[in-house]
């Protein structure tokens, strides 16, 4: 032990030891993660592109938007055995700046999401046989970006008019201080955006659970009765009509409960394993219709939308609501929204959220000929409409375009209740938000928004002012 | 009593010596340290043949054969003397009586193997003055011997150490005027000899001792001689508190450090801040530092405060900088209770207790209470609060009503009054607490040990809660000669049940229901059934029974977290010659932790789960280790009298990794009991999982120097090179500086025949810490998966920023410690200037942009404070000793730049601007109720009353921050005979915070749940009131009067104990002290807040768990 060959060997082995930890340490800081993907091999394949494309589709929250809308409209009342006070200040109409509309951030994360893939997806490496999907997916990219500003618009533009503000436009994906376009600006692009999408999709794409040229066809006709674009709203409504007809009066119950597809032209799907609230415990809490005296409503359906159902032949009435007859005789709230209870027993309230149907598309196009004073052609859209969706109902003629145009009021009030559309169609027509009476006990007080108040039109939440300084709030905020 | 050596060596570097050295390098580096255990054993027998040697010469012989290292002062041993010596076997003692034979030379030896040589003589050439020989005892509190008292004869290098029993003898010379007494953790004392012979002295402990040893982890300083502001918390303030964990025993202990219990569920840690909030989107934690190895912050309810011999707190750069990047918020070094030589000795502790609930400021409305107020309502604006309005006579329905339906309303509002249910009586209970510790300690001169087992239990105040825990601690140090090691473990193993949903405000968290419950709701039906929601068909209530489905749910779900922490330290020291040592160190932290959820399928509440509405169950498991290995050399040495240098050399390496899986499943088969067999079928009933795996490390080189010039002038440096693996490779690596001076006054000439001033010493520091980017691969882009109708997909999961640098912070620190009046009173003061910049900014971003914030580094923040700790002996005679002392610290932050940014929204209430503190609330400022309408007005930033609400334009930034400004605690301790007793308040004042359960409780978007009374008797409801709350229907907003002072004092801990006195326990002669005592945990808070707690360190005040009032008896065994 004590040779001195021996200690220069360990004085060697020492050396190259402490040589060899200094070294390896070096590099057991140059760490790289485990559980992220690294930009450069985010999108390399087609197959890549699709699911970044899936990475957009996933953020396209409508129920912040199904739900607000019917929070602050006539759609529903707030009965006393809602506690939890959720959304309640909502409902009375006191929001200001510091209300954070969730469409704000999600539909702008949404279309940053696809920003990034169109960034990419012409240098995609792509097979000859891939082309036409990777075109596929560049068009559903596209048509995701323009209905994203869309939803934008319709939430925050100041007026869905010439000259008024409307959101900033997002072409890239960037860090910056946009500022609002015009609405007609915005709509420009968001029509441009659909045009070229539509020329990409190809015909035979027919999944509904993502945007098929059908579902572009929808959204354009949509944008253009925004834009009161009359013949192109009529147009493009037709191309969806007749793509995809009119649900039968036995199939429509089903596609709320996901068990037909007849006349959605395009729904987010859902499964039992998303973390996202379902979309009907917004309105009951889970599992009512088992069990309605034990269970509570959050938000009921207004005495004033049920009333206008012809409830015992209307087939969209017993699909949307229910009178509970027990809760009734209890002095409870009796109706409640159904229409997105489903009907899977292990996973109540979770449902596809349906974004274009073509019962609208009939709406639309009838809202559009009254528009432009064609009242026979609006009239044959409406009737067609009501024909399908009423037992033993007999077609009507409209002797004015005011008659015309209320009673199609009243019809997307009823066709499309609980599907994110009221508020919006009041703010297009330009009429005041009212609640009935009965419908108002615990709305203290809230029972006429006029379009000249602020909280009309949803704030432009103060963070982004803050974060933005280049955003203007909307007037009265 | 500083031991010098010769630094000469005559026969060099030894090749033994030099083999050893690339020995246990290459076994440090590989961290082998239990392998060496076998070698080096060095020969007690010496074996000597000398002719005509010097003693010198004699000693390094001796060394050579043994592990024996003698120490003395240059000049005590006679360069003339030349001895002849031939023994063989011999023991050291025989030995040094033939060298010393005839020399007024002794000598003591050290329990590692050092021999200290001195001189009994004052001067060592002047031969025969007379001597006499003193002997005594020192004993600590409740009169427990301590041994390795170092006991001086003052004025002179004469000294020896206590042995096991604590008792000691010298030989002092007959001049000798004075003892001086001194320990680690203990004040000094100096007692005259006045031809006593026996001297007995008992020694007091004391935090900040000025005379003690500051701990660094890296390096052990003498306080006369480190300019580091630390502070220490001897072992008693800390091991008989009865809470878990020991950060929340340090409160009002040390200023500057702000200890909030966030949450007063059993096994919390608290909120811990050093000096100020140092980062806005960086790491605020304190580094902890448990004997070397840094242990995770946040997870102490496995660790037994009953095992910690003493804290310190280091808090400036010169201290913190050897922690390099780790350290910039402080750093906490944990030392555990380590074996002494001697006798064994057994400690049995107990203590038993209950918690209960404090009383908080507001008050929630009764049954008649809640009838005036839905009456109220119901007349004011028609909405149904409740069945008290539904079925009143007010109701203008009532008078449709027919005769029978009339009876049959007054008949329910009876009935509903006669209701009164205190939900705190069902949610909540006095919990029992218990502690049971058997811990012993022993060795001789080559093995120590310190062994302890523990058991905890405490009952949390809400019904289920409660943690357990068990901990094994084992502390073992070697020495043999010039070789010594620890081996420190620290085994614990804590079980603790928790409320589900703390902090939230919904009725899953029993501290929301518990306020939210209304007062004419009985869970139970009379027939005995718990009534949910889910029951109204066959039995219908009036009431919401919000109350009881929380109720239901507490009892049918749980939340258990089963933690398993393991410590484990390993150090080797060898010298390798005088005053170099190599040393390494292994730390290994590691710690598993299961988390289970249930839902029970059978209840109500399990109903409620989607998918399968029968229950769930989750488990987690996060296994987390860290591992530290430390390596290099020390060399220490004195030349030329007065010119004293330490030199550390080191290399670290320090790696986290963290991997965690969970999942949760549904559709329970309600047979079986808590486990994941009951799972339904993952076909039908989806399950979900979860998990990730994350590593960081860093490495750093070390250089430390300490360099002291006649024991006045102190200069300590230190210098750190770090790469961290958390920073983008173009800045990975950055080097760290600081440096400080110590001047200790009093023993200049002009101080030292002061007397008054038995102690003054000034220190100054400056130096640079540095942060890394918190989170472990935050600088790059990068995507992760998601998924769209069942279908995988990916989405960008955070912005990244290749530009991420360190974080620094550059701090002064300039102090003073005085010690007055023999240090009866003793003053420590501290200033201090700490900026960081380069400051990590979550900055907000336009929404446009895909992400809510971008994590950037540019800005710069301050801190800057002074600390002030006083104490003093009142009264000091034999029988009676009263201490007083109190310490505060003022801090004072501002945000001095944003990087372009110029202020952003934060958190929830608060505002980062430029010129504001970190933390700054920011509201519309609250202006009343308006008396004629009930308007809730506010005021513009200039002063004018509005009731437009406008959070934007309104808001101003005037209510202060909810970081307290002024921190401290007041601290005492009365000994009278056997008694003593002892108490401490803690205050925080000048700080606001958010109050949420105001915003709840006031609210008319819950008037359906119950309210506070406020909400009844101070709401506007005609003109003329001049209410406090506005109208019933105006919007509820935030505003300042949600910002509500959080000021409190509060007597955190009161001790009364009792020392059986000696001659009681005399009769039981195994028996060496009993002692017994009685505490009581946060018996009064004085505060204005009116929340639930005002101490909860968070920003807002939102259900969460109050801290109990807890009262305790122990006793403590000695044997």
């Amino acid at each position: 032990m004590r040779k001195i060959n021996n200690f220069y060997k360990s004085l060697t082995l020492g050396i190259i030891v402490v040589a060899f930890g200094v070294v390896s340490c070096n590099k057991q800081i140059d760490l790289l993660p485990t559980d992220t993907i690294d930009p450069s091999k985010a999108f390399k394949t087609v197959k890549d592109i699709n699911a970044g494309l899936l990475g957009a589709y996933n953020k396209l929250n409508y129920y912040s938007n199904i739900f607000y809308t019917s929070r602050i409209t006539d759609e529903v009342m707030l009965p006393s055995e809602n506690s939890t006070g959720s959304g309640v200040a909502t409902y009375r109409w006191q929001y200001d700046g510091s209300f954070i509309h969730d469409a704000w951030p999600d539909n702008y994360i949404a279309i940053d999401r696809a920003n990034r893939v169109l960034a990419v997806i012409d240098d995609i490496e792509t097979k000859p046989a891939e082309i036409t999907l990777r075109e596929q997916y560049k068009g559903e990219l596209l048509a995701i970006r323009a209905y994203c500003h869309f939803e934008l618009i319709r939430n925050f533009a100041e007026k869905y008019e010439g000259g008024k503000m409307g959101v900033p436009y997002m072409e890239v994906s960037e860090v910056g201080s946009p500022e609002r376009l015009s609405f007609e600006a915005v709509m420009a692009k968001v029509n441009t955006d659909l045009v070229a999408a539509k020329a990409l999709i190809p015909a035979a794409f027919d999944d509904r659970t993502r945007i098929t040229r059908n579902a572009v066809s929808a959204i354009q006709a949509r944008v253009a009765l925004y834009e009161k674009n009359w013949d192109n709203a009529i147009n493009y409504a037709t191309e969806a009509i007749t793509a995809v007809a009119l649900a039968s009066r036995t199939d429509f119950p089903k596609i709320w409960k996901d068990q037909a597809n007849n006349e959605v032209l395009w729904k987010l799907k859902r499964v039992a394993s998303d973390a996202e609230t379902p979309l009907g415990n917004l309105y009951t809490q889970a599992g009512f219709l088992t069990n309605p005296a034990g269970s509570r409503i959050y938000y009921a359906a207004s005495n004033e939308l049920t009333n206008l159902f012809d409830q015992a032949n209307d087939i969209r009435f017993s699909s949307y609501i229910i009178i509970d007859a027990q809760r009734k005789a209890d002095g409870k709230i009796p109706n409640a929204v159904i229409k997105y209870t489903g009907g899977d027993a292990a996973n109540p309230n979770r449902v596809d959220i349906k974004l274009f149907r073509s019962g609208e598309m009939y709406l639309i196009r009838s809202e559009a000929y009254a528009e432009k004073n064609d009242l026979v052609s609006a009239a044959t859209s409406l009737n067609a409409l009501r024909r399908a969706r009423i037992s033993g109902y007999v077609d009507q003629a409209f002797a004015t375009k005011d008659a015309l145009i209320t009673s199609l009021q009243t019809e997307r009030f009823k066709e499309l209740a609980f599907e994110g559309h009221r508020h919006y169609d009041l703010r297009r027509w330009n009429l005041p938000i009212t609640r009935n009476p009965d419908d108002a006990v615990n709305a203290l007080g809230a029972v006429l928004l006029a379009p000249d108040k602020a909280q009309y039109v949803f704030p432009i939440p103060n963070s982004e002012l803050k974060a933005n300084k280049n955003i203007k709030q909307n007037p009265g905020y | 009593m500083t031991a010098n050596a010769p630094s000469e060596n005559p026969r060099g570097f030894p090749c033994r010596k030099l083999f050893f050295l690339t020995k246990l390098t290459t076994i440090l580096l590989v961290c082998l340290c239990l392998q060496v255990h076998a070698t080096g054993i060095a020969q007690e027998k010496i074996n000597l043949k000398l002719r005509e040697a010097t003693i010198k010469h004699l000693l390094n012989e001796v060394e050579r054969q043994t592990m024996y290292r003698f120490v003395y002062h240059t000049g005590t041993l006679p360069e003339d003397r030349k001895i002849d010596i031939n023994v063989t076997n011999a023991d050291l003692a025989q030995v040094l009586a033939k060298a010393f034979a005839g020399l007024p030379l002794n000598y003591s030896l050290r329990e590692d193997n050092l021999v200290v040589i001195f001189s009994t003589d004052k001067t060592s050439t002047d031969k025969a003055s007379p001597e006499r020989i003193v002997r005594g005892r020192v004993t600590g509190a409740n009169d427990t011997p301590l041994s390795g008292v170092s006991v001086l004869v003052s004025g002179t290098g004469i000294g020896t150490t206590t042995n096991a029993t604590g008792d000691y003898s010298l030989q002092a010379p007959d001049n000798a005027k004075t003892l001086e007494f001194s320990l680690v953790g203990y004040l000094g004392q100096t007692i005259s000899i006045n031809d006593q012979l026996v001297i007995n002295v008992t020694l007091q402990t004391t935090s900040t001792s000025l005379g003690e040893v500051v701990v660094t982890g890296y390096t052990n300083y003498t306080r006369n001689k480190s300019a580091s502001a630390a502070i220490t918390v001897g072992g008693d303030k800390i091991n008989d508190v009865p809470v878990a964990t020991f950060d929340q025993a340090l409160q009002g202990r040390v200023p500057g450090l702000t200890v909030s219990a966030v949450s007063g569920q059993p096994g919390t840690s608290a909120r811990v801040i050093l000096r100020g909030i140092g980062s806005i989107g960086g790491n605020n934690n304190v580094l902890y530092v448990m004997d070397g190895v840094p242990i995770e912050s946040d997870f102490f309810q496995s660790i037994n405060p009953g095992d910690i011999e003493s804290i310190t707190v280091l808090k400036d750069a010169s201290a913190k900088a050897i922690y390099g990047s780790r350290g910039s918020n402080g750093v906490i070094v944990i030392t555990t209770k380590k074996g002494r030589a001697g006798k064994l000795s057994l400690e049995y502790r107990s203590q038993y207790g209950v918690s209960t609930l404090t009383s908080t400021k507001f008050r929630m409305m009764n049954s008649a209470e809640r009838k005036m107020f839905e009456e109220g309502i119901g007349q004011e604006t028609g909405a149904e609060a409740g069945p008290f309005w539904t079925y009143s006579k007010l109701n203008p329905d009532y008078t449709t009503m027919t005769a029978a339906q009339k009876q049959r309303a007054d008949g329910i509002v009876d009935s509903l009054l006669g209701v009164n249910t205190d939900w705190r009586d069902l949610f909540m209970r006095d919990g029992n607490f218990m502690e049971q510790q058997i811990s012993a300690s022993g060795g001789n001169q080559n093995i120590r040990f310190y062994t302890s087992l523990n058991y905890f239990d405490q009952q949390g105040v809400v019904r289920i809660s409660g943690m357990k825990r068990y901990t094994l601690k084992n502390n073992l140090d070697f020495s043999y000669g010039k070789f010594s090691a620890n081996i420190n473990l620290n085994i614990g193993y804590s079980k603790s049940t928790l409320i589900q949903n703390e902090g939230g405000s919904g009725g899953q968290n029993p501290l929301s229901a518990v306020y939210y419950a209304l007062p004419y709701e009985y869970p139970y039906a009379p027939d005995g059934k718990l009534v949910t929601t889910g029951d109204g068909t066959l039995y219908p209530t009036l009431d919401l029974r919000e109350g009881s489905d929380s109720y239901e749910r507490m009892l049918n779900s749980s939340k258990k977290q089963d933690q398993l922490k393991s410590i484990l330290g390993m150090s080797l020291s060898y010298t390798l010659a005088k005053g170099l040592v190599a040393k390494t160190r292994l730390g290994v932290d590691y710690r598993d932790l299961t988390t289970e959820d249930w839902i029970n399928a059978d209840s109500y509440a399990g109903t409620r789960v989607t998918p399968g509405r029968l229950g769930s169950f989750g488990e987690s498991l996060t296994r987390r280790t860290s591992l530290v290995s430390t390596s290099g050399f020390t060399y220490n040495n004195i030349f030329a009298e007065d010119h004293e240098l330490e030199v550390t050399g080191l290399f670290e390496y320090l790696n986290n990794r963290t991997r965690a899986f969970g999942y949760t499943g549904f559709g329970l088969d309600s047979r079986l009991p808590e486990t994941p067999a009951a799972i339904g079928a993952p076909s039908t009933y989806i399950p979900s999982l979860s998990g990730r795996r994350t590593q960081n490390s860093m490495a750093s080189w070390i250089g430390l120097l300490r360099y002291t010039y006649n024991d006045k002038y102190t200069l300590n440096a230190s210098y750190r090179y770090d790469g961290s693996s958390t920073l983008p490779e173009v800045n990975r690596w950055h080097g760290f500086y600081s440096a400080g001076l110590s001047w200790e006054a009093k023993k200049e000439s002009f101080l030292e025949n002061v007397n008054a001033i038995s102690n003054l010493r000034f220190r100054a520091s400056y130096g640079t810490t540095a942060s890394p980017f918190p989170g472990d691969f935050t600088y790059l882009p990068t995507y992760t998966q998601t998924s769209y109708g069942g279908v995988s997909a990916i989405a960008p999961a955070q912005p990244g920023n290749p530009n991420y640098d360190w974080e620094y912070g550059r701090e002064l620190n300039v102090g003073f410690d005085l010690g007055l009046l023999k240090n009866r009173v003793r003053l420590t003061a501290e200033y201090y200037n700490r900026v960081t910049s380069n400051l990590f900014i979550n900055q907000p971003l336009s929404a446009t942009s895909g992400f809510g914030s971008l994590n950037i580094s540019s800005g710069k923040m301050r801190n800057r404070g002074v600390e002030f700790d006083l104490q003093g002996d009142v009264i000091k005679t034999k029988d009676l000793v009263w201490t007083v002392g109190g310490n505060m610290a003022y801090n004072k932050n501002e945000v001095l730049d944003l990087g372009g940014a110029n202020e952003f929204e934060f958190q929830y209430t608060g505002i980062i601007r430029v010129g504001l503190p970190y933390g700054a609330h920011y509201a519309p400022k609250w202006a009343g109720v308006n008396p004629d309408n009930g308007d809730p007005q506010y005021y513009t930033p200039d002063g004018q009353i509005t009731t437009a609400y406008n959070a934007a334009t309104l808001s101003v930034t005037e209510f202060g921050t909810y970081i307290p400004l002024i921190t401290g605690g007041i601290n005492t301790s009365l000994t009278w005979k056997d008694f003593y007793f002892n108490a401490l308040f803690v205050f925080n004042a000048k700080v606001n915070r958010y109050n949420n359960e105001d915003y709840f409780n006031e609210n008319p978007s819950f008037i359906t749940s119950n309210q506070s009374t406020r909400f009844l008797y101070d709401r506007w409801r005609k003109p003329g009131d001049n209410a406090i709350l506005p109208r019933i229907n105006a919007p509820r907003n935030y505003t300042s009067r949600d910002i509500q002072d959080a000021s409190y004092i509060r007597l955190r801990n009161i001790n009364l104990g009792y020392n059986v006195p000696k001659s009681v326990i005399e009769k039981w002669k195994f028996i060496n002290g009993i002692q017994i005592n009685l505490q009581a945990q946060n018996l009064l808070t004085w505060t204005k807040w009116r929340g639930f707690d005002p101490e909860n360190g968070n920003e807002y005040a939102r259900f969460s768990y109050p801290a109990p009032r807890t009262y305790v008896v122990g006793l403590n065994v000695n044997f």
